[in-house]
């Protein structure tokens, strides 16, 4: 990572360590979600697949509220004309998308958490159930970073992010339930090898998404 | 030439409802518009590559002729998975019983039109037009990936079951005149395709060049100003 990545890493982290917007916004996201869904399920128990496309589902709006923030913020806070001047286009996209991926993480390891004892859903392939999270942390990232810079300019720039982010994330969302109802799923009904080809694909995609976004934001982000 | 392709259309229509019932659907007299329904994701799937392309092409040269070009492609393209959609669904509650199934083919290509849908949005909120261009083309090519998976890759997985065959073409089931019958349709359809594509592009040079020239590519300098009668031919760039 070089400096200049670095720099743009320490100033995301630094404005939200003054204001903690981002990371309060995602917890009580987070707890609000999981309340929802143990009440909405009348705290019965949930079969691997329910419990896995709730948590995806949970996940992925999560993501579309918490990850274009260090976008959109740039433009309506005026300092992204500053950024324009003193870094290149991909050490930019690299410090922003690997401070979203951290609070992406964050939200996951909390949500996680939240879920699994509000619902008492139980693990039976943990292993799995980290590469699908992972995957599913990196994948949402890369995209909707993209999608916070394709947006940052444009009018209802917040209404449509989501409208952008979410048709992209769907598919991803689908591998997701696919490998997390296999590690949910206790009484091995489910393929396990189908459940590792959905993590590992979502891996995949979280390294494409990361590794062509740079590429891509480099011609959004102009002066 | 515009008569002897309506003759065509004419002929083949009427030829689509007059081929013998195909066997293999499970109520073959009501399959017909599967001879309309099996050209449509193809042409789509085409143009969704070409419109891609112009965008990276755009991308590389900062020419919005290539943006004319990839929007051109991207409204046809969205034109026939409308189609794609509708003529399934009528197929759906024909063979299936219900409208919709959320059968995975379906929802994938549901999916596939609400990524294109975002296109447009996206178009829709930027008013100025170099950044309309870019950000439009890097989203094309940002959606390029979960399209192909939703296109090829989703439907083929071996945890989905669906009622849409994926290999009539490659195992020989649509054979006889059925066969001829879909392959006219084809044939019509790509006619159809690139006389609107190029229609659209002719229309959309004409449009960047007509705003060019109200932004004062005609404009004289002060003390030497030029009679406002005279109307200097301006060059309009053709599709080739």
């Amino acid at each position: 990572m070089n400096r200049r990545i670095r720099a743009v890493l320490r100033k995301e982290l630094k404005s939200e360590m003054r204001a903690k917007n981002g990371l309060v916004t995602t917890i009580l996201f987070s707890i609000f979600t999981v309340v929802t869904i143990a009440m909405a399920t009348y705290d019965q128990p949930l079969s691997p697949q329910i419990a896995s496309g709730l948590l995806s589902v949970a996940l992925l709006f999560a993501a579309i509220v918490a990850l274009p923030r260090t976008m959109l913020l740039e433009e309506e806070q005026g300092t992204g004309d500053l950024l324009r001047l003193v870094a290149e286009p991909q050490d930019v996209f690299w410090g922003k998308a690997i401070y979203n991926l951290g609070l992406m993480l964050t939200t996951g390891l909390v949500l996680s958490v939240l879920f699994l004892g509000f619902t008492g859903t139980p693990l039976a392939i943990p292993w799995l159930y980290c590469l699908c999270l992972l995957g599913s942390c990196c994948a949402f990232t890369g995209a909707v970073t993209l999608c916070g810079a394709l947006v940052a300019q444009a009018s209802n720039r917040t209404a449509l992010v989501g409208v952008l982010s979410v048709p992209l994330l769907l598919p991803l969302t689908f591998l997701a339930v696919s490998g997390l109802r296999v590690a949910f799923d206790m009484k091995g009904g489910f393929n396990v090898m189908n459940g590792v080809i959905a993590g590992v694909g979502l891996v995949c995609y979280g390294f494409a998404s990361l590794a062509g976004g740079p590429y891509l934001f480099s011609a959004v982000w102009k002066r | 030439m515009r008569y002897l392709f309506a003759l065509a259309v004419g002929a083949v229509t009427f030829w689509s409802f007059t081929v013998p019932d195909a066997i293999g659907f499970q109520y073959p007299e009501l399959a017909r518009i599967f001879l309309w329904h099996f050209p449509c994701p193809m042409i789509a799937t085409v143009l969704l590559f070409m419109g891609a392309w112009f965008s990276y092409r755009y991308n590389v040269t900062k020419d919005l002729t290539w943006d004319i070009r990839a929007v051109a492609s991207m409204e046809i393209c969205y034109l026939f998975c409308i189609l794609t959609m509708l003529t399934g669904i009528l197929f759906s509650q024909a063979q299936w019983g219900a409208w919709w199934q959320n059968d995975p083919r379906q929802t994938s290509f549901l999916l596939v039109l609400l990524i294109y849908a975002a296109y447009f949005a996206l178009r829709g909120a930027l008013s100025d037009e170099q950044r309309r261009a870019t950000n439009s083309a890097v989203y094309a090519l940002a959606a390029l990936l979960p399209v192909l998976f939703l296109i090829f890759v989703f439907p083929r997985l071996p945890q989905i079951q669906s009622f849409h065959p994926s290999d009539s073409v490659m195992s020989g089931k649509i054979k006889g005149q059925y066969a001829y019958a879909v392959t006219s349709i084809c044939a019509i359809f790509t006619v159809l395709t690139v006389w609107i594509y190029r229609m659209r592009v002719t229309a959309g040079l004409l449009e960047y060049a007509s705003e060019n020239t109200q932004n004062g590519y005609l404009d004289s300098d002060g003390g030497d100003s030029a009679d406002s009668r005279v109307v200097r031919p301006v060059r309009i760039p053709r599709e080739s």
